[in-house]
């Protein structure tokens, strides 16, 4: 065998395996050397590259010829600016920015539009790129978006060194539903598509029943444990003898609700984690601080693991985010709240 | 109705599990109303091993950048507003410093150079748990490969996070536009999903049409009238040869699209004014007949399990949706909302047929179910249409062309929830564009 | 490649010099443009001349939305071309179909070989040999009118009789 096909051969194999098993790999706390990378050999990529422009070289994909092969073909009769390839030495010059620079709204000639199909009657509504149970107002012009917003701090004016230099932030600006251009003008864009009135029933009703709690416990508990929740090191959350205090009212838990909501960003998720609820366990300190290290995926249902893994994830976000302060807990109810099980149900924010 | 007994369930499950948590468990709570928008990021420039590498380290991260926030799902945090620096790809990462800026993600990563070879490694992280998503990875490459690896990277990125596929790394295939509309120029280009390195495959000498990638991104069917009649041609990316399908003579051919087995064709050919579909053989030649109706009958798409082919026919009096056995045989009809449907396509995911609508004098892009429910339209304009699936069947991109006699055409992508509707840059007009799937 | 190159752009130049040429009377030259204001030869009050045939007689119908039927005044126009077909044999004719540009691309592709082949079958209906009558739809590449109203939609629903070959002296 070629010495590159050797090199070939390992680096596809580093490859599939990373592909297969670095899901298994996934809760090992990585140290930060550069383990499980699976690296292409620069002939490999060099004919990733060149494959679509030069079929015959793939024909013998092991061959380790010099991407010179790599040539754009040009039938173009003016002359195109060739995509700066075939300059060796040369660090590819910064291709001109513009190329990403998309703009953002080209003045449309005339209203044009995208159109959701609302279901419900909709509300007036500033636009805004993202969505929040309860409409926000504009932020200050120099606050940062932050869900919790924060007085500034002054650098000069504090003396106290562990504190740092804040800027003042207030929550991000939001609406309860995206307003794109179609929405504002809303005339312009079908409200619903009608249906025909007799139309042939041709897919049984589905079952209306709400998600069943997974029955998978091994599952989950073993997603949990490859997520890296390393339950050794949380603390036991030890039952106590008789709460110490009544138990939290139904503002107080609406209070927590509402906090972990406002943190909880579905908007990243694809559609199947979207359709995967998950609960998730984490103890509190007495301040009302998540214990970072004891949020762990209890159960799910809906999705896959993947999809799991990604529910959790957000979920796990969300109660870090808005528990950085601490929620705002009645201390002398800590014992009811030391441990908490969220159950994240996305059923209500998925796409209609 | 649905919603209604959902929450009495959800209430009453509240309820009980209030009630468990007054024996002394854990304190239950369930939340069912979140926030939607883009989740912010960070990716500081890549760390370069040397003064040479410096540039190209900025660069990638500028890719992988735009490539994230072009989803609409992610957030870039600008690097003036980074309190944190990366100088080191070894060092832990200082998370106060990302945390303090509110960048959930954090993407971090190094570029060596020697001689015109690039190794590109990254890591991602979500920022308020410390964790890593996913592990360490590299791509290495030749240099002018660059972009290529920034959309690998960002690929990555996206489906770590996301849990889908990305589409970051892969072409389009389109009808670049130029000249007044009566007289336009035409011809076919070819380029990175975000508008870099444009290649054309044809001159403007004659009308080109619809360009279709074939599974493997390697070939492309359009319809020509270089002859002065449409025929279909198939061209080599690679070689950028091409040949035409010999169908029949004296017949017009078009709207040709490849099954998934890359080998077969189907596509409209036209005898004596009537349409029909039929199949061809590539290798072969042998074409079979799928429909035989005195309606028009085109734009056929197979299902990604090469099983049924949904396509476009007049039958009912107006441009209706039908779904067939890719052998041909009865079809079904799928659409029946208001208006004129055409050139459906199947999603990637199997899951979903896009559309062209036209209704009330307004041409829109929209998805339905593959049994013609959930119908839901994504855009509105002037004249939308011909829309093309992302390799991961997320993201839409389409024509848009707009009104009167200095009406252009642009290219336009738009996500399948109807959010982040955005143009595609292209030089000049552009039309018909073809998604090719993930490059390998 | 670059024999490639050369090829092509030989061809651009030849197809360059195809459209500038407004002669008809190369069998081979479609009216590319498609725009139906296809160039007519010899003198519009010679009446055996291609420029009598598209003055006098009217070498194009136009359609209703979607239809591709002939009404009575496109019947009277595919009437005279007929005649004129039949007394001028050493001309053949493209008739090309045209759509407005209010739908799809494809689907437009085949409205306009409807019409085309409407007006061909309408002309063999008449007495014009078969063999001389081509086909070919534009769909809506080729406007004539370029606004975006019905007045101009109604004048791009069409199908024109281009004539090619025949004497030109």
């Amino acid at each position: 065998m070629q010495t590159g096909t050797k090199i070939s051969a390992l680096a596809h194999g580093l490859l599939l395996g990373w592909a297969f098993l670095g899901g298994v790999f996934q809760s090992d706390p990585l140290p930060y050397e550069v383990q499980d990378v699976s690296v292409i050999s620069a002939e490999e990529f060099a004919l990733m590259t060149g494959q679509s422009r030069t079929p015959e070289v793939r024909e013998a994909p092991a061959e380790p010829e010099p991407p010179a092969a790599v040539e754009t073909p040009d039938v173009t009769a003016e002359p195109d600016p060739p995509p700066a390839r075939s300059e060796p030495e040369v660090a590819p010059e910064p291709v001109p920015e513009p190329i990403l620079e998309i703009p953002p709204e080209p003045v449309p000639p005339e209203p044009e539009s995208a159109a959701l199909v609302p279901e419900t009657p909709r509300r007036p509504q500033r636009p805004s790129e993202r969505i929040a149970p309860e409409p926000v107002a504009p932020p200050p012009p120099e606050a940062r978006p932050d869900p919790v917003e924060r007085e500034e701090v002054a650098p000069e004016a504090q003396n106290d060194s562990t504190r740092e230099a804040q800027e003042a932030t207030a929550p991000e600006e939001a609406a309860t539903e995206i307003v794109t251009e179609a929405e504002e003008s809303a005339e312009l864009a079908p409200t619903r598509s009608p249906r025909p009135a007799a139309r042939p029933a041709r897919r049984p009703p589905a079952p209306e029943a709400p998600a069943a709690p997974s029955t998978e416990d091994a599952v989950a508990a073993a997603l949990a444990e490859a997520l890296g929740e390393t339950r050794e090191t949380a603390p036991t959350p030890t039952r106590p003898a008789a709460p110490s205090g009544p138990p939290l009212n139904a503002g107080e838990k609406e209070a927590l609700r509402v906090a972990v909501s406002s943190c909880w960003n579905v908007g990243s998720l694809s559609s199947e984690a979207l359709a995967t609820t998950v609960v998730v366990a984490v103890s509190l300190s007495p301040d009302g601080k998540p214990q970072t290290e004891t949020i762990r995926l209890m159960s799910s249902s809906g999705g896959g693991d993947g999809a799991a893994k990604q529910a959790f994830e957000a979920a796990r976000r969300a109660i870090i985010r808005c528990g950085a302060k601490g929620f705002d807990l009645p201390v002398e109810k800590y014992d009811h709240w030391r441990d908490i099980e969220m159950t994240f149900n996305p059923e209500r924010m998925r796409i209609k | 109705m649905k919603r209604f007994l959902l929450s009495v369930l959800l209430g009453w499950a509240i309820a009980a599990h209030a009630a468990m948590a007054q024996d002394g468990g854990p304190l239950r709570i369930e939340i069912t109303e979140g926030v939607i928008e883009p989740m912010p990021f960070a990716v500081p420039d890549f760390v370069p091993d040397s003064p040479a590498a410096g540039e190209m380290a900025a660069q990638i991260a500028r890719v992988i950048a735009a490539d994230l926030s072009g989803t609409g799902l992610f957030r870039e945090i600008p690097a003036q507003a980074h309190i944190g620096r990366v100088s080191d790809f070894s060092a832990p990462v200082k998370f106060a410093d990302w945390k303090a800026i509110n960048a959930q993600a954090l993407i971090t990563g190094a570029v060596s150079m020697s001689g015109n070879r690039v190794a590109v490694r990254f890591r991602v992280w979500d920022v308020f748990s410390g964790a890593e998503l996913g592990n360490g990875l590299q791509f290495a490459g030749s240099a002018d490969g660059w972009r290529r690896m920034a959309h690998k990277v960002a690929d990555a990125v996206y489906s770590r996070i996301t849990g889908e596929g990305g589409y970051f790394d892969s072409r389009v295939v389109f009808v670049s536009e130029s000249g007044p509309k009566n007289d336009r120029k035409k011809r076919l280009a070819i380029m990175d999903y975000d508008g870099a390195n444009v290649q054309y495959l044809t001159d403007s000498a004659s009308i080109v049409l619809a360009p279709r990638f074939s599974p493997t991104g390697d070939r492309v069917l359009y319809t020509s009238f270089e002859t002065g009649f449409p025929r279909i041609y198939v061209l080599d990316v690679g070689s950028v040869r091409r040949r035409v399908l010999e169908t029949r003579e004296g017949t017009m051919s078009f709207a040709p699209r490849f099954a998934p087995d890359g080998q077969t064709v189907v596509f409209s050919l036209e005898q004596g004014g009537n349409t029909d579909i039929y199949s061809m053989d590539i290798g072969s030649g042998n074409m079979t007949r799928l429909t035989s109706a005195p309606s028009i009958e085109t734009a056929p798409s197979l299902s990604p399990d090469g099983r049924q082919i949904v396509f476009e026919s007049d039958r009912s009096g107006t441009p209706q949706l039908y779904v067939m056995p890719v052998g041909g045989g009865s079809a079904t009809r799928i659409s029946f909302g208001q208006g004129r449907y055409g050139t459906p396509v199947w999603s990637p995911r199997g899951d979903l047929i896009a559309f062209t609508k036209q209704n009330k004098g307004r041409f829109h892009i929209g998805v339905m179910r593959t049994d013609g429910s959930e119908e839901r339209l994504l855009t509105a304009s002037f004249l939308d249409e011909g829309p093309t699936w992302a390799p991961n069947g997320r993201v839409i991109m389409f024509t848009r062309e707009s009104k009167g006699a200095q009406g252009r055409s642009t290219l336009y992508s738009v996500d399948i929830t109807g959010r982040n509707l955005r143009p595609v840059r292209t030089p000049g007009g552009a039309s018909d564009p073809s998604w090719s799937p993930l490059q390998d | 490649m670059k024999s490639l190159r050369t090829l092509v752009l030989a061809c651009s130049v030849v197809a360059v010099a195809g459209c500038s040429n407004s002669y008809l009377d190369d069998t081979n030259t479609v009216d590319f443009g498609g725009t139906g204001a296809g160039a007519a030869s010899g003198l519009p009050s010679d009446p055996t001349s291609p420029a009598y045939f598209k003055a006098s007689i009217g070498d194009r119908i136009l359609f209703e939305v979607d239809q591709s039927t002939l009404n009575d005044g496109a019947r009277a126009v595919l009437a005279g071309q007929a005649d004129w077909l039949t007394s001028n044999p050493d001309y053949t004719a493209v008739i090309e179909g045209h759509a407005d540009e209010q739908g799809t691309r494809e689907y437009n592709l085949a409205l306009g070989a409807r019409r085309a082949n409407a007006v061909r079958e309408y002309l063999v209906s008449r007495g014009v040999a078969a063999s001389r009558l081509k086909t070919v739809s534009y769909g809506k590449e080729r406007p004539l009118e370029i606004c975006s109203a019905e007045s101009c939609y109604a004048k791009n629903r069409r199908a024109v009789t281009v004539l090619a070959g025949g004497l030109t002296g």
